[in-house]
């Protein structure tokens, strides 16, 4: 028998997927040095690799400037005293593994792996590479030059600058809203700087480690101990001021003469991560722009054909969460798609999410963490981030009870409170001239002329 | 001496379904995850004249529903079961892909089948799928600096023949002249289980994923598989240099694409670990020699099929693709001797044991965290299985990459990395683009 003879009844015949199952992490190893530094160790040894985190409290918007705390990020991988830029890079290729820096608004993550018989080494690795930074001041210079090309680079593009507005226009003077930085700034940061800011923060009593892999974690706990015991630093917390968040009540429109394409973004500070509010809010924006199937994908893509893909997402940080929607129309629809992107806003806060696309959406974000984690790397990660937050392993754990608890009126209590656009910025980046002037028709606007990009 | 650890991964399955499906199963029972793979051997290179985009256009029309499933239950299906879903259209394959929660993997299969055999083509569909695929361009290419740099260019300059050389993400008009009958004729040619491979890796027991394949791919008519095509050309002869201008970009940028060896001949290995001693990371010649010792680069990269790829990510010919962002101040054309130099170099020295030693750690590295993940070892079986037929090899490579010798590297950098045969694009900022 064919399937279209059988096409008939096929559609209810679609074989339905048994529940999400449950995220099991496994025990984790636990031990605190003298020094401060709080150790996890969990053993996964699905394949013969170690994967570790270090983090430490020297995020982007802790130290004095944008400029020295993306230099301190560039400047970890320019090695120790001992150990030069290409002798570190060889270290860890013998390991067979990887190393990278990546930093968020509240901390810096030493990112590593190695095969798991080289395990001591690569702790090892990552201890003079966090505690003995060289900076030497000619690779520096370098450095400089990357980041200053790579900025000028993102600039050129539509979304860099629209999301560096919102950002300012929500956090005003706090450090999250703080822009990257300029040409003259990054070429004025010493190494003198650097150094203290390295001192400031990487402390060993705020840093976190993470290890995950084919490990034995009494006997990693053990080697974790001897490699990083000697790691010493002043005892103290770095703060992040409290947010007090802006609301910009007309559209911001920067001006991209000649854009094909026009950025639509919009967003606002959310509940941080741990806040009631934060689960009931993931599940709203991720039925606002979290799949292939939500409302924005659905209305603004598979419906009008006005994008190739809309988002929304929602980033965590220690003091709020960055609650945001983006889409890129074409020119030509933007006046179009800010009204849909409008409705399905005002949609989301006004009319309760019907049972099933909730359910639905639910089992998405339960479905994708179990997802994510199942390897070394993505546990590893989770893992880190979450404690970086404050937040401990049950957090992971009773994620999917959480979305479970969450009904449709909740849902829309918190899309009215965060999500509603009477709660949210908007920034838009497209050719004012074709474009502003059907915007403003609908909606006070602001016009911004382009930046001028500077000589190097 | 590095020995690579044993494998504790059971060997992939292999099956061939009597409509022709070719199936590979590889159960990883460490989460409760699958990973569904569908490999149709038809990508950029079988476009017709006049039909840039299409391949790229057609993938898209697969995620429009089907007679059964229509278009809004499609993807919901997927993700309302806790799964990811996507695609990617390549040189020589076009593939389709869900990673879900292992309780739907009969739902995904059931969903493969479905739009091998009922999908829905229709002008509505079809209609906004190139609106969507336009949107995708702009996006990705005409509203950024340095868009499609340098896959999407270089090969246009670096082929002669159409079949390699066009513009595969599409020329608008003829994106927009495809008619629904050519999908359809698209999809009776290229799209029967004949022409593709299904991959399965995850938790599940091999004989229950036999049987829900057989359940839902045995009922799907055979439809005659065409031969496969000869995209083969000539290399060149005489290095040929190209200039792009593009008003979105700060700095000048450079790639230069030189022939690289076929999949399976002796060279193909020797090449993928040149790749690593030349430009993978701080301690590769490229990046130590021309970013630090000689301050010429900001950046460089490379390797086969770069940046779109990997070694086996072809079967037609393909590139070897060195990019790099000069200095401020430094030329292209400095930039391109650079690098021919450093070239010469390896060709005639050869690397040292020690360099030799890292890029096959590291492939093993590789290897084992591309295990760790569903996705990353069903992209690795369906590549190997659809476009050369070696789904064994997965688990044999680590093994094959550790018997290469220096002089293998050696003399594959010295008959292939040559500046003839290689394609030079000089991507250059344009001063007079419009200015407010």
């Amino acid at each position: 028998m064919s399937p279209k003879e059988r096409a008939p009844e096929l559609s209810a015949d679609v074989p339905r997927p048994g529940p999400v199952p449950p995220l099991r992490v496994g025990r984790p190893s636990r031990s605190t040095l003298a020094n401060g530094l709080e150790m996890m160790v969990v053993a996964r040894p699905s394949v013969p690799r170690v994967e570790l985190r270090l983090t430490v409290p020297a995020g982007a918007a802790i130290g004095p400037s944008a400029a020295a705390s993306a230099l301190l990020r560039a400047g970890i991988l320019l090695g120790t005293k001992r150990l030069n830029q290409e002798e570190v890079s060889e270290s860890i290729q013998r390991l067979g593994g990887s190393l990278t820096v990546r930093q968020d608004q509240d901390r810096l993550q030493i990112a590593a792996s190695a095969l798991s018989e080289a395990e001591e080494e690569l702790y090892r690795l990552v201890f003079v590479l966090a505690e003995q930074p060289a900076f030497p001041a000619d690779e520096l210079e370098t450095e400089r030059v990357k980041l200053i090309e790579g900025l000028r680079t993102a600039r050129a593009t539509p979304e860099f600058p629209a999301a560096e507005q919102l950002q300012r226009i929500i956090y005003g003077n706090h450090p999250y809203g703080r822009p990257e930085p300029e040409e003259p700034a990054i070429r004025k940061i010493t190494r003198r700087q650097l150094l203290a800011l390295h001192r400031a923060s990487f402390l060993p009593s705020e840093a976190q480690i993470t290890v995950v892999g084919d490990v034995i974690p009494r006997r990693t706990l053990a080697r974790l101990r001897s490699a990083f015991a000697t790691w010493s630093g002043p005892r103290r917390r770095l703060k992040v001021p409290r947010v007090r968040p802006h609301l910009c009540p007309e559209v911001t429109f920067i001006d991209r003469p000649g854009s094909v394409q026009t950025v639509i973004l919009v967003g606002a500070s959310g509940p941080a991560p741990g806040h009631p509010d934060h689960i009931p809010l993931s599940l709203a924006s991720a039925v606002l722009g979290g799949s292939f199937s939500s409302r924005l994908m659905s209305n603004l893509r598979e419906d009008k054909g006005y994008t190739y893909g809309a988002n929304s997402s929602l980033d965590g940080h220690l003091k709020d969460s960055l609650l945001g929607a983006e889409i890129e129309v074409r020119t030509e629809v933007t006046a179009a798609s800010y009204v849909e992107l409008t409705y399905e806003l005002g949609r989301l806060a006004s009319v309760e999410v019907p049972q099933d696309e909730l359910e639905a959406t639910r089992n998405y974000l339960a479905g994708v963490r179990v997802i994510f984690l199942q390897t070394q790397a993505g546990l590893a990660s989770s893992l880190a981030q979450i404690r970086g937050l404050g937040l401990d392993l049950r957090y992971l754990e009773s994620y999917s009870d959480r979305l479970a608890a969450v009904t449709p009126t909740e849902l829309r209590r918190v899309a009215a409170r965060y999500l509603a656009p009477a709660q949210l910025s908007t920034v838009m980046v497209g050719d004012a001239a074709k474009v502003a002037g059907s915007v403003s028709s609908l909606v006070r606007t602001r016009i911004l002329s382009p930046k001028r990009s500077k000589e190097s | 001496m590095v020995k690579p650890a044993p494998s504790k991964v059971p060997q992939p399955r292999r099956l061939r379904l009597t409509n022709g499906l070719d199936v590979v199963l590889s159960p990883e029972r460490s989460s409760p995850t699958v990973a569904v793979g569908m490999y149709y051997r038809a990508g950029f290179r079988l476009e017709e004249r006049g039909r840039t985009g299409f391949a790229h256009l057609f993938e898209h029309l697969m995620f429009q529903g089907t007679t059964i499933v229509p278009k809004a239950d499609f993807g919901r299906l997927i993700t309302g079961a806790g799964g990811l879903l996507n695609g990617s259209t390549r040189h020589d394959y076009t593939n389709y892909f869900e990673v879900l929660p292992a309780p739907a993997l009969e739902m995904a299969c059931y969903i493969e089948a479905d739009r091998m055999h009922n999908l829905d083509i229709n002008p509505e569909t079809l209609r906004n799928q190139v609106d969507v695929v336009e949107e995708e361009v702009r996006v990705n290419v005409l509203s950024q600096p340095y868009g499609g740099f340098s896959w999407l260019w270089l090969s246009q300059y670096a082929f002669s023949t159409y079949a390699n050389s066009h513009n595969f993400y599409g020329e608008f008009a003829d994106l927009e002249s495809a008619t629904v009958a050519e999908a359809k004729a698209f999809y009776e040619t290229w799209y029967g289980p004949g022409n593709a491979t299904l991959v399965l890796v995850g938790d599940f027991e091999v004989e229950r994923a036999e049987e829900i394949v057989d359940r839902y791919f045995s009922p799907v008519p055979s439809r005659p598989a065409p031969p496969p095509a000869k995209f083969d050309e000539p290399v060149p002869k005489a290095r040929t240099e190209h200039q792009h201008h593009d008003r979105l970009a700060p700095n000048p940028r450079v790639a230069i694409g030189y022939r690289t060896a076929a999949f399976g001949t002796p060279d193909h290995l020797p090449l993928a670990l040149a790749a690593r001693v030349l430009a993978d990371g701080r301690s590769s010649r490229l990046q130590r020699r021309l970013i630090r010792e000689r301050e010429l680069l900001l950046q460089v990269n490379g390797g086969p099929h770069f940046p779109i790829g990997d070694s086996f990510e072809f079967r037609g010919p393909a590139l070897f693709t060195i990019e790099a962002t000069p200095r401020p101040g430094v030329t292209t054309k400095v930039a391109v001797a650079a690098v021919d130099e450093e070239m010469a170099r390896l060709a005639e020295e050869g690397p040292s044991p020690d360099e030799l030693l890292r890029a096959k750690r590291r492939e093993l590295g590789a290897y084992h965290a591309s295990t760790d993940s569903r996705l990353g070892r069903m992209r690795e079986l369906g590549v190997l299985a659809a476009v050369h037929d070696r789904p064994e090899l997965v688990d044999q490579l680590p093994k094959l990459y550790q018997q290469v010798t220096e002089g293998q590297v050696q003399k594959a950098v010295a008959d292939w990395l040559r500046p003839e045969h290689s394609t030079v694009l000089h991507w250059l900022p344009k001063a007079d683009g419009p200015q407010s």
